[in-house]
């Protein structure tokens, strides 16, 4: 057995043997799918139910206006007919959310054509499904005042149109599908952020921890090349976020058909090809990620300020991913010379089912390789360095 | 045996060694003896290849530390001011780590490993985790990670620090049982009864300088004084130090 293998073996097993490590190793991996795929349905859930839930309110004085409240009827609501002295007690107290008042003089103002004032009792500062009620109903009244003024206009012989001198038409884009793709799109950063939390505990566990522990000393002492130390810890850093990636997506695997794309005419298929891929293309990231969080740790003196640095380090990887986001940049080959936000983007693809390019796949890996070879020797020279004991 | 020659050392302004040069026999003991911070560790540190000398020279068993490092640690044992032992890893296992690391083959190093537990008394605490071990029982695994590969030359860093009077006599037992096998012993302390008790030569070092290298009895002739501990306080410069 060459020494890259034992020292790589020693830090598997030890840092295995090791619950904290183990769980914030794999807690992104296990709970994110879980988190991802819950807002995935409840966001569904509230977009397919919304568009077909009638119109709900509550009505005082709904016999003053028989005609309106058969037109209102007639549309897609739920009404009910209430009687209060101060109808905007119904709303304060919680009684209902939405109040139609109907004054008693809306007949006799009605026959002399004066304007008929209706209220609408509501409160703005409560978040719920009264904002569309409030939206719809709304809409409903002027529709129906509209009409009747046109009847009006017709029968002095004047063409309606005078009245509305302008229109407007509204086609709202945003689908069901529309909002399941934004939150499929934030999936590459968990996947991103799982391959550097499997490997957090790690880094600091074979460097800092190993330092503060007093075994470092020793440890150098013995015949093994600075390089075969140092690239040992890291293989083992990179096995565990190999570990936590996979986890991740096993567990997206079993989650994903519990999101019910088809109602919203979508076909998400996290397939055993992608998940391939997708590993494929991550393996230089991760050798990245466990260089970078190598080399961070390796400057800090204890356990816990190690943590610290961390856990800064780990946000920015993750910074690309959001600002692309933010810009809405495209896949391009200059930003496949990124690490983590080209690997974001390939990834991005894949669970889409839009085909990669072989050209794309190529520079994201290679770069990204080249950056963690740089990092690993920059790890290494500061093993060759006396100060790493600190 | 090793040989010291002119060593110096400074981190930023400390000059922690400043020109110190010994030598260690094989088939002897001996005892590097200083205060706390006369430049023991430091020294220890250049001789164990883990720290570069400014000026001068450490060879073990001829060769230079500075531009033979990996023959040197072949050629060495060594036991850290703290056993620095994995806490998560068993005794054994533990001892297995630094075995391979030394390169030994699986049928060199488990006989090997078999032979360190019967001569240390490890049996009943060597297969569990080291995490709940006491000092002596961690001083125990840790000196068998450092003879595992049977070395020449045994560097010891206060290796009875926390030990009780059961655990320092089985470690000296230990250590003159080094000695009879023909090994160079070298060994830091601060405390002059451990000294008296086990070594032959003594080489008192204080602010980074030595202030003798002899034998026991030649120190006590040289400080002109039958009390070992006057003797070290008037060779180390102890007093004056007090009272400046």
């Amino acid at each position: 057995m060459n020494r890259f293998t034992v020292v790589f073996l020693k830090e598997f097993i030890d840092n295995a043997r090791d619950k904290r490590t183990l769980f914030s190793s794999f807690s992104v991996a296990i709970l994110g799918p879980v988190f991802f795929v819950g807002i995935m349905v409840f966001v569904l859930d509230r977009a397919l139910g919304e568009s077909d839930e009638p119109v709900t309110f509550a009505v005082v004085g709904a016999t003053y206006a028989p005609e309106l409240m058969s037109y209102l009827r007639q549309q897609n609501t739920e009404i009910s007919e209430v009687d209060a002295e101060e109808p905007r007690d119904l709303v304060t107290s919680g009684e209902h959310k939405l109040v139609l008042v109907i004054n008693p003089d809306y007949a006799e103002r009605y026959t002399r054509g004066n304007v008929n004032t209706l209220m609408l009792i509501h409160d703005s500062s409560e978040i719920s499904s009264t904002r569309r009620n409030l939206g719809q109903l709304r809409g409903l009244i002027g529709q129906y005042g509209r009409t009747i003024g046109t009847l009006r206009l017709w029968l002095r012989g004047l063409d309606p149109s005078i009245s509305n001198p302008i229109t407007t038409q509204e086609l709202d884009v945003a689908s069901p599908a529309a909002r399941a793709l934004t939150i499929l799109a934030s999936l590459p950063y968990f996947l991103v952020l799982a391959i550097f939390m499997g490997g957090f505990y790690l880094a600091i566990d074979t460097t800092a921890g190993e330092r503060e522990h007093g075994s470092l000393e020793p440890l150098l002492t013995q015949p093994v090349e600075r390089a075969e130390l140092v690239l040992g810890k890291i293989a083992a850093t990179s096995v565990f976020g190999t570990l936590s990636l996979l986890v991740f997506l096993i567990s997206l695997y079993f989650a994903v058909p519990f999101v019910p794309f088809e109602k919203i005419g979508m076909a998400l298929e996290i397939g055993l090809t992608q998940i391939l891929s997708i590993l494929v293309i991550s393996i230089p990231l991760i050798f990245f990620a466990a260089a970078l969080l190598t080399v961070v740790a390796s400057f800090a003196k204890s356990y816990k300020e190690a943590q610290t640095y961390l856990t800064i380090v780990v946000l920015v990887p993750t910074l690309p991913l959001i600002l692309a986001q933010l810009l809405n940049i495209e896949n391009s080959l200059t930003v496949m010379l990124v690490p983590s936000l080209s690997q974001a983007i390939l990834m991005a693809d894949l669970i889409k089912g839009e085909p990669v390019a072989f050209a794309s796949a190529l520079t994201s890996m290679t770069t990204t390789a080249v950056a963690a070879i740089l990092l690993s020797w920059v790890a290494i020279h500061l093993y060759k360095r006396e100060r790493i004991l600190g | 045996m090793i040989q010291i020659d002119n060593l110096e050392k400074s981190y930023g302004k400390v000059h922690a060694v400043r020109g110190v040069s010994f030598t260690a026999q094989d088939s002897r003991i001996t005892a590097l003896l200083g205060p706390n911070g006369a430049g023991k560790s430091t020294t220890l540190r250049i001789l164990s290849t883990v720290a570069e000398p400014d000026v001068g020279k450490a060879l073990v068993a001829g060769l230079d530390v500075t531009t033979h490092p990996m023959e040197v640690r072949r050629q060495l044992g060594v036991l850290p001011h703290n056993s620095g032992l994995y806490a998560r890893l068993t005794g054994i296992e533990n001892i297995r780590y630094f075995g391979r690391l030394q390169n030994l083959s699986k049928q060199e190093l488990e006989p090997r490993i078999e032979a360190l537990v019967e001569q240390l008394d490890m049996k009943d605490f060597c297969a569990r985790r080291t995490a709940g071990f006491s000092q002596g029982q961690k001083i125990k695994v840790a000196l068998a990670r450092a003879l595992i590969h049977d070395p020449q030359h045994v560097v010891l860093d206060e290796p009875t620090n926390g030990l009780d009077v059961m655990a320092t006599r089985a470690l000296r037992s230990i250590i003159r049982r080094l000695k009879e096998a023909g090994k160079c012993v070298l060994f830091s302390s601060h405390i002059m009864q451990e000294v008296d008790a086990l070594c032959d030569d003594v080489i008192v070092i204080a602010h980074g300088q030595v202030k003798f290298d002899g034998t026991i009895s030649q120190l006590r002739a040289h400080a002109g004084t039958e009390d070992l501990e006057e003797a070290f306080v008037q060779l180390a410069d102890l007093r004056e130090e007090r009272e400046g």
